[in-house]
């Protein structure tokens, strides 16, 4: 039989698959296998000796529990000031959405070394004297990818309908939030929440035109008197996101799994 | 649409302040949202746009504007855009149909892998990214090695990473990632639907993406090319972690007059830099938004 359009053979896709590990894995490999040479002790050796060396390094500890209380703070501003923002739009805001898509993308349009020159004249002294000020900028930063992560999950599902029928039966308001709407837009909450951290622990040119010094902009610093140090710290970066968008990833499947045999 | 407003007023407040006070209440739940906007951004860009206009006294002037869109400056305008437009040919076409494959073909398993995998790869690149490629490609990468060993001698030609040819190869790893994020949602609206309608009016394969799918897909595609156009032009971390200022890009530019590595005689002139820069990507993502207005209407 002819095959039209949306259907493609196995091959086809398995082919597919097989270039994006390439793309991915081509550099990574490469990457990876550098950052255990030690030159050190020789032409063709390889150890955990670079690994060894950030890990031992005094600032490695101080940056990335600075780097994670940064991101945890953003994260917790999209999960309580986006997530009620994005459903309250669901539910009632319609005439709203798209002010708010159109202000959620302004952070692509506006490059952000033109808002790290902007923060350091405008806002008030305060306010750039807190390390704490740059989990709100990594915030606004994320949005674009966070507020349609969100929107789009969020309007798959017929909140109101839920929440009436809820209301019906009697359940209070409070019981509505956390019964009922909470458990079903928990897969786009936690991959929204994620995108938020995954930004926030790389994110540079704010942070280092700010003058501020993190996990990402460490790494800079190190590479300056240790470039196979900075290489290895580089690839247990990635890696270490990679290992967390797994488990993300198959978190997400199962509630989503779940759903479905429920439904 | 109006349903909210007319809502409100059925419920007798129908007075002249009923108006006011049904977008008040519309707008109160995002105001915290607002707030954080106007201050982290907002309220930031617009300052920056003021200052552009101020001479080192605070008074009003254009020269800043005049000196940045003159030699080396006009010169780094000409290589951050043109980075951009090439960035998002290379990305957009591979990008795009990376998208298609697994939209229409993968499992559930694997769409929700990629999706995650993309998104990383998407928004935390920058720095480790470069440090990445710069093991891997490099003279003595294994990466190199590996593509030498099958016949492709980067080298050969006199390509180096640290040049623009480089850079556009590096942005290629974040920018695909992106296109595909962004494309995806098109290519789940395609309906099956349409394929089979087109097939039974005996439309061939060529007839479908000729009549059906490629005027379907193509306005989500442009407004794809013009998002990867401005991330591409307005990348800084991993054009400053792998080139040491030696191509003239606007981001790194305004970087080094931000840092305070050069002096300038117009304390503004960043400040103007940067307002060029907002002015370039807004012309990009006008047209974007008005291609994502008109595919709404069928993406439903």
């Amino acid at each position: 039989m002819k095959r039209l359009g949306f259907k493609l053979p196995s091959a086809g896709l398995f082919i597919t698959v097989l270039l994006a590990g390439i793309f991915v894995l081509l550099p990574l490999g490469s990457a990876s296998e550098y950052s255990f040479r030690t030159p050190m002790f020789g032409p063709g050796t390889y150890g955990w000796d670079n690994y060894a060396w950030f890990v031992s390094q005094p600032d490695f500890g101080t940056y990335v529990t600075l780097s994670l209380m940064l991101a945890a703070v953003a994260a917790a501003i999209t999960l309580f000031v986006l997530v009620p923002t994005v459903v309250w739009l669901n539910l009632r805001g319609q005439r709203l959405r798209p002010l708010m898509e159109f202000l959620t993308l302004l952070p692509l349009v506006i490059p952000v070394v033109a808002l790290a020159i902007g923060a350091q004249t405008s806002l008030p002294v305060e306010l750039q004297s807190n390390q704490y000020s740059l989990s709100f900028f990594y915030f606004v930063l994320a949005l674009p990818y966070t507020y349609r992560t969100l929107d789009i999950g969020i309007r798959a599902i017929p909140l109101k309908t839920l929440s009436e029928a809820a209301r019906s039966l009697g359940a209070s308001q409070i019981k509505v939030i956390a019964l009922v709407l909470a458990p079903v837009v928990r897969g786009a909450v936690i991959a929204s929440v994620f995108l938020t951290i995954a930004l926030s622990l790389g994110e540079f040119t704010l942070t280092s035109l700010l003058h501020w010094q993190t996990f990402t902009t460490w790494v800079t610093v190190i590479s300056q008197s240790n470039i196979l140090g900075a290489i290895a710290l580089s690839v247990f970066t990635i890696v270490a996101a990679f290992a967390l968008l797994l488990v993300v990833g198959l978190v997400s499947i199962r509630t989503k799994r779940r759903q479905v045999t429920e439904e | 649409m109006a349903k909210p407003l007319s809502s409100t007023v059925d419920k007798g407040v129908a007075n002249s302040g009923a108006l006011v006070s049904a977008f008040a209440r519309q707008i109160v739940p995002i105001a915290p949202i607002l707030v954080l906007i106007v201050v982290f951004l907002i309220w930031p860009i617009v300052n920056v746009a003021a200052k552009a206009f101020e001479d080192n006294n605070g008074n009003f002037t254009l020269d800043n504007f005049v000196v940045a869109s003159q030699g080396v400056y006009a010169q780094a305008f000409g290589n951050s855009i043109s980075l951009g437009i090439y960035s998002a040919l290379l990305a957009s076409i591979p990008g795009a149909a990376f998208a298609y494959i697994i939209e229409s073909r993968g499992s559930e398993f694997l769409k929700r892998i990629i999706n995650s995998a993309t998104s990383v790869l998407a928004i935390s690149g920058g720095v480790p990214l470069a440090f990445m490629f710069i093991a891997a490609f490099g003279v003595e990468g294994s990466a190199t090695v590996l593509l030498k060993f099958i016949g492709l001698d980067l080298y050969a030609s006199g390509f180096t990473l640290f040049s623009y040819w480089g850079l556009v190869l590096v942005y290629c790893f974040f920018q695909i990632p992106i296109m595909v994020l962004v494309f995806s949602p098109a290519v789940q609206a395609l309906r099956k639907e349409w394929t089979e309608a087109a097939r039974s009016l005996g439309a061939s394969k060529w007839q479908y993406w000729r009549h059906v799918g490629i005027p379907l897909l193509f306005p989500s595609f442009s407004a794809s090319f013009l998002l990867l156009f401005a991330s591409a032009f307005s990348a800084y971390a991993t054009a400053r972690a792998m080139t040491v200022g030696t191509i003239a890009l606007v981001p790194l530019m305004i970087g080094t007059l931000v840092d305070g590595n050069v002096i300038v005689d117009q304390f503004n002139l960043g400040k103007a830099l940067a307002i060029g820069m907002v002015l370039v990507t807004a012309v990009a993502m006008v047209p974007y938004l008005l291609i994502q207005r008109r595919v709404a209407r069928w993406q439903k």
